[in-house]
């Protein structure tokens, strides 16, 4: 069964830094875990229409946060920046923010 | 940007502001600007957020109170100059239709400087009060001398009315003593009503070194009420009575008191004085009447911000004349038992005329073309510069530029007056006695003798 690309996709990471990263063609977005490079790829040209040159992934820690007593955690997460090709158009929904 | 004057009534203007997409949005952007700092969003620091991000998150509402305050004062400001409007208050906006992609529609309305009616200005009928100095007012001044030159002479006899006597005297009630009834070595004039009228009749004919006892009973309507209707004993002991030797008034006595030669040249001096002051007591009478007249017969519908702006000044002028003398105007008012509304209320009819006033003389000017130059100001200001012993320029750089205004309001009144004065169909009208006729200082006074 193939995956929903909206399931690999889950948002956009929109922080300062990663505003900032538009004009190098890359944008950030918060994938699914157990997503792939290439799933990645996938889902961001069917959704966005776009052409994609690479993707870099990294897992994220979820951090362990302490309420008196009890500790508890963050959940870990997948963070991918996608990067353009140089003829591609840019993620329209990116432009917008 | 676009503003037109849509009516002027009861003055009150209205103004319609139209204001484009494209001036609304660089508003915006001002108004994000200012703004940033307030907003913050999760993942950027504090007024790092873009503008529409902010926008999603609040809504592109929160930027167009700032906005609209930006363009609208802009738009009122440009259409207050275009139409020369006077205001005397600030604008009431009312925002009629709002939007990122449609600009503003909104109408401003603010209080004008009202039109005044001035009626005929030209060829009033007006009293001038002319005092003649005589020949008797001089004696009395002089005598008022004679009086302040005195020599105080000790003398063996009884003492009697006009003479100073120096005595001991102490106060009792139902034979307790009286507190603050009790002075040594005082020196009083007999007849000058300092004492109870019946203990100063049974001083006269004391001799020096001699003591009496006198029963005086206080009239009920005396304002020390610890003492009205009451008898007091008082035991006085005469020290010394003094006779007032008066100086005899000749060419010597001239000489002692001022820096004449003769008794004649001071006398014309003292002539002088009265006439100068006679003269700037019609001068002002004359310009009372005026002013009376010419406001009496002016129409004007004053708007009630200006008379409540000149009550609170008035207040304040008046908070500042407590505070000088150390008093706050809290105080004041506790004391008085006046609740703020109330003491508002004694300035009503104050301001009112001031205002009053102000306006017509300022439609006087306007409707005569009445101005001050800057070759008029300087010659005034040469004056006070002389006066300081500073030159012209030095003086004017000392001045600020408020005080500059302010000298220019001085001579333009000044100017009013007298081309009211010179078109003017003026009465003399010789009084017996010099009255000051400012019923303004009067009611001052009065409310600082409650003070």
């Amino acid at each position: 069964m193939t995956k929903d690309p909206h399931d690999i996709i889950i948002r956009p990471w929109i922080t300062e830094k990663s505003m900032a990263m538009k004009e190098q063609r890359k944008y950030v977005f918060v994938v699914h875990p157990k997503a792939n490079k290439t799933e990645i790829k996938n889902a961001v040209e069917t959704i966005f229409g776009v052409k994609v040159e690479k993707v870099n992934t990294m897992n994220v820690k979820g951090k362990r946060k302490r309420v008196g007593l009890h500790e508890g955690k963050r959940p870990d997460w997948k963070k991918a920046i996608v990067t353009l090709k140089k003829d591609s158009k840019p993620i329209e929904f990116f432009e917008s923010l | 940007m676009k503003v037109n004057v849509e009516k002027i009534e009861n003055n009150v203007a209205t103004l319609k502001i139209e204001v484009d997409a494209g001036e609304f949005e660089k508003a915006l952007d001002q108004s994000y600007r200012k703004n940033v700092k307030r907003f913050n969003i999760p993942g950027f620091r504090r007024g790092k957020a873009p503008r529409s991000l902010i926008e999603r998150y609040y809504g592109p509402e929160v930027f167009y109170e700032d906005a609209a305050e930006i363009v609208l004062s802009e738009a009122y400001k440009k259409g207050v100059e275009e139409n020369n409007l006077e205001p005397v208050d600030y604008p009431r906006f009312d925002i009629d239709q709002i939007g990122k992609g449609t600009g503003i529609v909104a109408t401003a309305q603010v209080t004008v400087k009202p039109e005044v009616e001035l009626g005929e200005y030209k060829g009033l009928e007006v009293e001038k009060m002319v005092y003649n100095v005589t020949e008797e007012d001089v004696e009395k001044e002089l005598k008022a001398l004679q009086e302040q030159n005195a020599r105080l002479v000790s003398v063996e006899r009884p003492a009697q009315t006009g003479d100073v006597v120096v005595i001991d005297l102490e106060g009792f009630v139902n034979g307790e003593p009286l507190k603050d009834a009790k002075v040594q070595n005082y020196p009083v004039e007999l007849g000058s009503k300092i004492l109870v009228e019946d203990l100063e009749n049974s001083i006269t004919g004391m001799k020096a070194g001699e003591t009496k006892e006198v029963k005086v009973t206080y009239p009920a309507e005396h304002p020390n009420k610890d003492l009205a209707g009451k008898e007091v004993l008082f035991k006085v002991s005469l020290k010394e009575v003094k006779e007032k030797e008066l100086p005899p008034i000749d060419d010597e006595f001239a000489k002692d008191v001022s820096e004449f030669e003769t008794l004649e040249e001071l006398k014309q001096d003292i002539k002088n004085r009265l006439e100068e002051r006679a003269k700037s007591f019609s001068e002002s009478s004359l310009r009372g009447s005026i002013l009376k007249k010419l406001v009496e017969q002016a129409k004007v519908d004053i708007p009630k911000v200006m008379v409540d702006r000149e009550i609170e000044r008035l207040i304040m002028d008046f908070a500042f004349q407590l505070r000088l003398r150390g008093l706050d105007l809290k105080q004041y008012l506790e004391a008085s038992q006046l609740s703020m509304e109330e003491f508002k209320g004694k300035f009503q009819e104050r301001a009112y005329n001031n205002v009053k006033t102000s306006l017509v003389l300022e439609a006087v000017a306007k409707a005569e073309n009445i101005e001050v130059s800057e070759e008029e100001l300087d010659e005034e200001l040469a004056k006070y510069a002389e006066s300081a012993q500073k030159s012209l320029a030095e003086y004017k750089k000392s001045l600020k530029e408020e005080d500059l205004e302010h000298i220019k309001d001085h001579i333009l009144t000044r100017k009013i007056f007298d081309f009211l004065k010179s078109h003017a169909k003026i009465n003399e009208k010789i009084v017996e006695r010099i009255v000051d006729n400012e019923s303004e200082s009067e009611e001052e006074s009065k409310l600082e003798e409650q003070a």
